[in-house]
C-alpha cells in the first residue's frame, strides 16, 4: 500500500505538471479560437484524469484493489549491469565507433558476463563468437537484405 | 459473396511466388520462435520486424508481420507445454493442461493439440475476417466524431481493465500512453506541446520506437531480472495431431473460434483475454471440468483455438474502425499506417481488396504454422536451450538498430531507451503495458475527434450520448469502469469483512 501512496502522489504531481503546462498553452483567441480548439484542450483533461486517478491509488482502503506490483528492489544486481552495458552501447558506442565493431564489443561483454553456467575458457570462446557472429550476421542482413542505414 | 472470393483468389494468386511464400514461411519460423521464447512476446516480435522490414515493398513487409504475429501466438504453446512457462501471455491459459499433459509423458500429443487448435482457430477467426469486415465496415460509415471518441476511449480503457491485475493501474497507464501520442506539434494550429524546445520532438514521439521500448527492451530488462538456468527437454512422444481430437472436440473449436473471434473484435482486449474465455466456456461445458487443470485435452484445445483464432479478430477492427483488437494488432496497424495503407471505415470503398490479402496472408501463416508444427517441432524446441544471456544482448542490437533504421535518427533510439526504462518501472510496479500502447496507437483519433465534436456541437455534451451509436458506445464505456470499481469496491468489502 505504500508503494500505492508513493505512486499515486506522483501521478497527482504528473498530471498536475499537465494540466498546468496545458493551462499555459496559447488559446488562439485573436483567431477566433474557443475553449473546444484550444491545443491545451485535451492533454488539460488527460492531466485531471491523472490526478483523479492518482488520488484514488493514493487513498484507496487496503483489499479495494490489488496491490499487483512486484516485490523486491526496482533494479537488481543483475537488472543494472544489463541497463549499463546497454546503455553503454546505445550511448557510447552506438555512432561514435563503426557499428559492427561496437555490436561485436557489446554482445561478447553482455555473453562474458552473464554466461555464468559455462567454464570460463568455454565461456570467452562462445562470447567472442557470439560477438563476432552478431556484428557480421546483423550488418549483412540490415545493410545488404533490409537495405537499411546503420548508425 | 462471390466477389470476396473472386478477390481472395486474386490475393492468394498475388501471393503465390516462390520468394513471396520463402517469406513468409521464414516469418513464421521467426514468430514462432519469437513466442516459444519466454520473456519475448508477439507485440515486441511485431515492434522489432516493423522496423526491419521498413524499406520492403508493403505487401511484402504486411505480409511477414502477419506471418509473424500469427506464429508468435502459436509458438507460446512450446515453452507453456515444455517448461510450464508461458512464452506469451497468450499461452499462459495452455500451461495448466499442456504442463500436465506433458508430466504424464504426452508433451508430443498436447503440442499436436495445440497446433491443431491454432490451425483450426485461425482458419475460423479467418472466415470471419472475410465475412465480417465488409458489413462491420458499412456500419463504420455511420459513425462520426462522437462514435470515435468513445470507441478510441473504450479501447484504452477496456484494455486497462482486462490486461493486468489491477484496473486503476491499466487506466493510469492508458492516459499516460494517450498524453504520450499528444507531445509534439497539435493538428489544428501546429502548436508545439510538452517539447520544451528540443526540434526532434515538435514532431511528435513515433509510435514504433516507443513501442520497442516498451516492449523490446523493457521485457529484456525484466527478463534479465532473474538467473534462468539452461532448460532440459525431456523426449517426448509424436506431435502428430489426432483426428479424433478434432472429431471429438468440434464443439470446444467451434465455440473457442467464436469466442477468440469475438474477444478480438472487441478494442484493446487480446489473446490472453480470448485464451481464458474460451477456456473458462470450455470448462462450464464440459462433462468432466474436474480434469481441467490435470491434462485436459479439451481445455488446452480450447485455449490454444481462442487465442489463435483471436487474431484474425483483433484485424477486424483495425482494418474497418483504425482501432486496433490487442497490443500487437497496434503495432500492425501503425505499421500498415507507415506503408502507405489507410485503415478505417473507407477501407472497403477505397482499397477493398486489401482486405482480402490480410485474409490470404492469414492463410500462408497458418500454413507455416501448420508445417512447423508437424514437421519441425522436435529441432524447433532446441531454441528453448539457447542461454538466455546470449539472446538478450542480440534483441538489444536489434532494438537500438531497428528504432534507428526507421528515420535514420539517434534521437529514435534515445526515445527507444526512454520508454524502456520506464516501461520497466512500471511493470516492476504492476502497470500492464498493453493500454499504454493503446492509448499511444489511439490518441490521435481520441483527440481530433473529441474536438471535432465539441466545435461541431458548439460545447453541447447531448449529442455524445443521444445519438444512437454514440449513446450505445458511452454506456458501454461508462457501464464497464463503473461495474469494475462496484466489483472491486465489494470485493474488497468483503476481504475486509473476512479479515475483521
Amino acid at each position: 500500500m505504500r508503494q500505492d501512496r508513493i505512486g499515486g502522489a506522483a501521478w497527482i504531481a504528473f498530471g498536475l505538471a499537465i494540466f498546468a503546462g496545458a493551462w499555459q498553452m496559447d488559446r488562439y483567441e485573436s483567431m477566433g479560437g474557443t475553449l473546444y480548439t484550444a491545443p491545451g484542450l485535451v492533454p488539460g483533461i488527460y492531466g485531471l484524469m491523472m490526478m483523479a486517478m492518482g488520488a484514488l491509488l493514493a487513498l484507496r482502503r487496503p483489499g479495494e484493489l490489488a496491490d499487483a506490483a512486484a516485490g523486491g528492489p526496482l533494479f537488481n544486481r543483475r537488472v543494472a549491469l544489463a541497463l549499463v552495458l546497454m546503455l553503454v552501447y546505445a550511448i557510447g558506442l552506438v555512432g561514435r565507433v563503426p557499428f559492427g565493431v561496437g555490436t561485436a564489443i557489446f554482445v561478447a561483454a553482455f555473453c562474458a558476463l552473464f554466461d555464468g553456467d559455462a567454464p570460463p575458457r568455454r565461456r570467452a570462446v562462445t562470447a567472442l563468437a557470439t560477438g563476432i557472429g552478431t556484428a557480421v550476421v546483423v550488418v549483412l542482413v540490415f545493410e545488404r537484405v533490409f537495405l537499411v542505414r546503420l548508425p | 459473396m462471390f466477389e470476396g472470393l473472386i478477390q481472395f483468389g486474386q490475393s492468394i494468386a498475388h501471393f503465390s511466388q516462390p520468394m513471396v511464400i520463402a517469406l513468409a514461411l521464414l516469418a513464421s519460423l521467426v514468430g514462432v520462435i519469437i513466442g516459444a521464447l519466454p520473456g519475448l512476446t508477439a507485440t515486441m516480435g511485431l515492434a522489432l520486424m516493423t522496423t526491419l522490414t521498413i524499406k520492403l515493398p508493403s505487401d511484402q513487409a504486411l505480409l511477414i508481420l502477419i506471418c509473424t504475429y500469427v506464429g508468435a501466438i502459436y509458438g507460446g504453446s512450446r515453452s507453456a507445454i515444455l517448461l510450464n512457462i508461458p512464452g506469451t501471455p497468450a499461452s499462459a491459459a495452455s500451461c495448466l493442461d499442456g504442463y500436465a499433459l506433458a508430466r504424464q509423458g504426452l508433451a508430443g500429443r498436447a503440442m499436436g493439440i495445440a497446433t491443431t487448435g491454432s490451425v483450426l482457430g485461425t482458419l475460423i477467426g479467418m472466415v470471419f475476417l472475410a465475412g465480417f469486415t465488409p458489413v462491420l465496415g458499412g456500419l463504420a460509415l455511420k459513425f462520426g466524431a462522437y462514435e470515435f471518441f468513445w470507441l478510441a476511449l473504450f479501447g484504452v480503457l477496456i484494455a486497462g481493465t482486462l490486461t493486468g491485475d489491477d484496473p486503476l493501474k491499466g487506466w493510469l497507464a492508458g492516459v499516460a500512453g494517450l498524453f504520450v501520442a499528444g507531445i509534439g506539434q497539435e493538428p489544428q494550429y501546429a502548436y508545439e506541446r510538452f517539447s520544451f524546445g528540443v526540434r526532434d520532438l515538435a514532431g511528435g514521439i513515433q509510435l514504433v520506437p516507443a513501442l520497442v521500448g516498451a516492449f523490446g527492451f523493457a521485457e529484456l530488462l525484466t527478463a534479465m531480472r532473474e538467473h534462468r538456468p539452461p532448460v532440459k527437454i525431456n523426449p517426448f512422444d509424436t506431435v502428430i495431431p489426432r483426428l479424433t481430437d478434432v472429431t471429438k472436440y468440434w464443439r470446444t473449436i467451434l465455440r473457442s473460434g467464436l469466442i477468440g473471434t469475438g474477444v478480438g473484435i472487441v478494442p484493446g482486449v487480446g489473446e490472453d483475454v480470448a485464451a481464458w474465455s474460451s477456456y473458462a466456456a470450455a470448462k462450464r461445458a464440459s462433462k468432466e471440468p474436474e480434469m481441467f487443470g490435470k491434462g485436459s485435452i479439451d481445455g488446452l484445445m480450447a485455449a490454444e483455438t481462442g487465442d489463435n483464432a483471436c487474431v484474425p479478430g483483433a484485424v477486424i477492427p483495425v482494418l474497418t474502425l483504425a482501432v486496433p483488437g490487442s497490443a500487437p494488432a497496434a503495432v500492425l496497424m501503425a505499421a500498415m499506417i507507415i506503408h502507405g495503407v489507410r485503415p478505417g471505415p473507407m477501407i472497403m470503398m477505397e482499397n477493398p481488396r486489401f482486405v482480402y490479402d490480410v485474409v490470404a496472408m492469414m492463410l500462408f501463416a497458418t500454413i507455416g504454422i501448420l508445417i512447423y508444427g508437424l514437421v519441425l517441432t522436435k529441432a524447433l524446441v532446441q531454441v528453448l536451450r539457447v542461454p538466455q544471456p546470449l539472446i538478450v544482448p542480440i534483441i538489444f542490437v536489434l532494438c537500438a538498430v531497428g528504432s534507428f533504421a526507421i528515420s535514420g535518427r539517434m534521437f529514435d533510439v534515445w526515445v527507444m531507451l526512454a520508454f524502456g526504462i520506464v516501461g520497466y518501472a512500471l511493470r516492476q510496479w504492476g502497470y500492464p503495458m498493453a493500454p499504454l500502447v493503446l492509448g499511444i496507437v489511439l490518441g490521435d483519433l481520441l483527440e481530433k475527434n473529441l474536438r471535432r465534436a465539441l466545435v461541431l456541437s458548439d460545447g453541447d455534451l447531448t449529442p455524445f450520448f443521444t445519438r444512437p451509436i454514440s449513446g450505445a458506445l458511452a454506456a458501454m464505456v461508462i457501464g464497464s469502469v463503473a461495474w469494475k470499481v462496484w466489483s472491486l469496491h465489494r470485493e474488497g468489502r468483503r476481504a475486509r469483512e473476512r479479515a475483521a
